[in-house]
């Protein structure tokens, strides 16, 4: 399989700590991988230096066989590949449904207005929120609007989407909507990144489960490997804790 | 006996008090408008992230420079004297004699301008953090994420402040008749020599006065009310076919909103 984004030795500092030490992995198209970790290990701090919302301080980040991180790359151009889900949703609270969908298409991907609500509504049936187009985002369940975000990441039609901890901003009975549509996605041979809590998800939908640990992957593997055979003491010691 | 001249003043000279009304509103319209939008121009700038080019953050170094300065400077200094600066000024340094309705909206545009680069500075930082990744996530630059998506969260959020300096606006004119701008404290003031009575000119022009702000007041919270939209949407019945036109559904359905 074709490599999509490879990391290498990726490091990032902020100010004189370093967040995130030589980080080296690779993810592949159609693949679905999932990086777990404790609190402040740096999961978030990667997603965000792998989109350029963060600049690393050192390594490179190949996308299809180009190191994106010397000066020549168009940054916007290669963000509009990557789709991103936040943990507190971040939509656009000036927009309804639709319109979230489409604005990233029409004024970035210069698409026309009908093309653009044509992916639009096709994406929101994907996650079941075609019939609530004409609500604005505050007028939504968390739920509802994380599968809005989902929508709108995946109306721009990118080659992997990243999700940070996309359920841990909601209530628990909302939570499984949301995991199911990223089930669906998954299945759907779509490539993805997730940092997540719910192991259930990693183990059941992941391909392969990356264990970061205080800025460093401390363990990788498949999800069998990592869940019921963990190799290394503090992929233990976190399963314990959390399980 | 004050009502009897209070209503002849009125049938007498209501249209000295019309005409005079008309400029004090024209000027502080358009002053508000062009001064908001110095503002957006101004509060955009002064949030541009620094550069990591070396060449494009010392010109924003400067730039910035060159804005605070203006905003502090006419925010420090009254209006009655920058009228006084600015129109003879004008005059004298670069012989330029200025239109009097020109530099009624040029003094009130450019002093709006400071104060609202404030607000809407203030107004950009309470925007969401979120709102910019979001906007950067899926490709937008800086510029695509300030007109797209906050700037008019900002305009929403900063309108009642505007509304504000609307008001104030309206009432501040009146120091333009220092460079003789026909406003309607001018022309108050001309009643008062034709007359030879101060207080019932003056009465009648302070109830033009609070006519004037109290209906932009009404009309500036309709805007807001408008800008809102509805306050519930409605669900879009299942197994819909028009999916290919959702933009007819979705007309179909705000305008019952
Ligand atoms: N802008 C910043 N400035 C300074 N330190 C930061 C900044 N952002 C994150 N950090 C630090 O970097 C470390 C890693 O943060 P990060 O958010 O990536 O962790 P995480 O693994 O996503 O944690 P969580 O599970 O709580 O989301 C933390 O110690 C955090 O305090
Ligand atoms: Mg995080």
């Amino acid at each position: 399989m074709e490599d999509i984004i490879e990391v290498q030795h990726l490091s990032k500092f902020f100010g004189e700590n370093e967040i995130l030490k030589d980080i080296n992995f690779t993810v592949k198209k159609g693949e679905v991988v999932c990086i777990i970790g404790s609190s402040g290990s740096g999961k978030s701090t990667l997603l965000r230096c792998i989109n350029l919302l963060e600049k690393p301080n050192g390594g490179k980040i190949i996308y299809h066989g180009k190191n994106i991180l010397d000066n020549k790359h168009d940054v916007y151009e290669y963000r509009t590949k990557l789709g991103m889900v936040f943990q507190q949703f971040n939509l656009f609270n000036n927009y309804n449904v639709l319109e979230n969908c489409t604005i990233g298409q029409i004024k970035v991907l210069n698409r026309s207005k009908e093309e653009a609500e044509e992916v639009a509504m096709k994406f929101l049936k994907v996650v079941g929120m075609d019939q609530y187009i004409n609500a604005k985002p505050n007028q939504l369940s968390g739920g509802q609007k994380q599968r809005v975000a989902i929508a709108r990441a995946l109306s721009m039609e990118p080659d992997v989407l990243m999700f940070d901890e996309p359920t841990s901003a909601l209530d628990p009975e909302m939570v499984g909507e949301v995991l199911s549509v990223m089930q669906d996605l998954a299945k759907s041979g779509l490539t993805m990144l997730v940092v997540t809590h719910e192991m259930g998800f990693a183990s059941e939908v992941a391909d392969r489960v990356v264990f970061m640990d205080k800025g460093v992957i401390a363990e990788e593997g498949s999800p069998e490997e990592i869940f019921n055979n963990p190799k290394e003491e503090r992929t233990r010691e976190f399963l314990r804790r959390i399980l | 006996m004050t009502w009897s001249w209070f209503f002849k003043i009125i049938e007498e000279y209501w249209p000295m008090f019309l005409r005079g009304a008309g400029v004090t509103l024209l000027i502080s319209i358009i002053g508000t408008v062009i001064g908001a939008i110095i503002g957006l121009i101004i509060g955009t700038i002064r949030t541009i992230p620094p550069s990591d080019n070396g060449f494009k953050r010392f010109w924003l170094k400067i730039v910035n420079f060159i804005l605070t300065v203006y905003v502090e400077v006419f925010r420090g200094t009254p209006m009655i004297v920058q009228s006084m600066v600015i129109y003879y000024g004008s005059l004298m340094l670069f012989n330029i004699n200025m239109d009097k309705m020109f530099a009624g909206i040029f003094i009130v545009s450019i002093n709006t301008g400071a104060y609202t680069a404030e607000i809407v500075r203030g107004g950009i930082i309470s925007v969401d953090k979120g709102q910019f990744e979001a906007a950067h996530a899926i490709g937008m630059n800086h510029a695509k994420t300030m007109l797209y998506v906050v700037l008019p969260q900002v305009v929403r959020n900063i309108l009642p402040a505007i509304g504000n300096e609307f008001v104030i606006n309206i009432k501040d004119t009146s120091v333009l008749n220092v460079i003789s701008v026909t406003e309607l404290y001018y022309q108050t003031s001309s009643i008062t020599g034709n007359v030879f009575r101060f207080f019932e000119p003056f009465l009648i022009a302070s109830v033009i006065y609070l006519i004037m702000t109290l209906t932009v007041t009404r009309i500036l919270r309709l805007i807001e009310k408008k800008m809102d939209g509805p306050e519930n949407f409605n669900v879009i019945p299942g197994n819909q076919m028009q999916v290919a036109r959702p933009d007819h559904v979705a007309n179909k359905i705000g305008k019952r909103g």
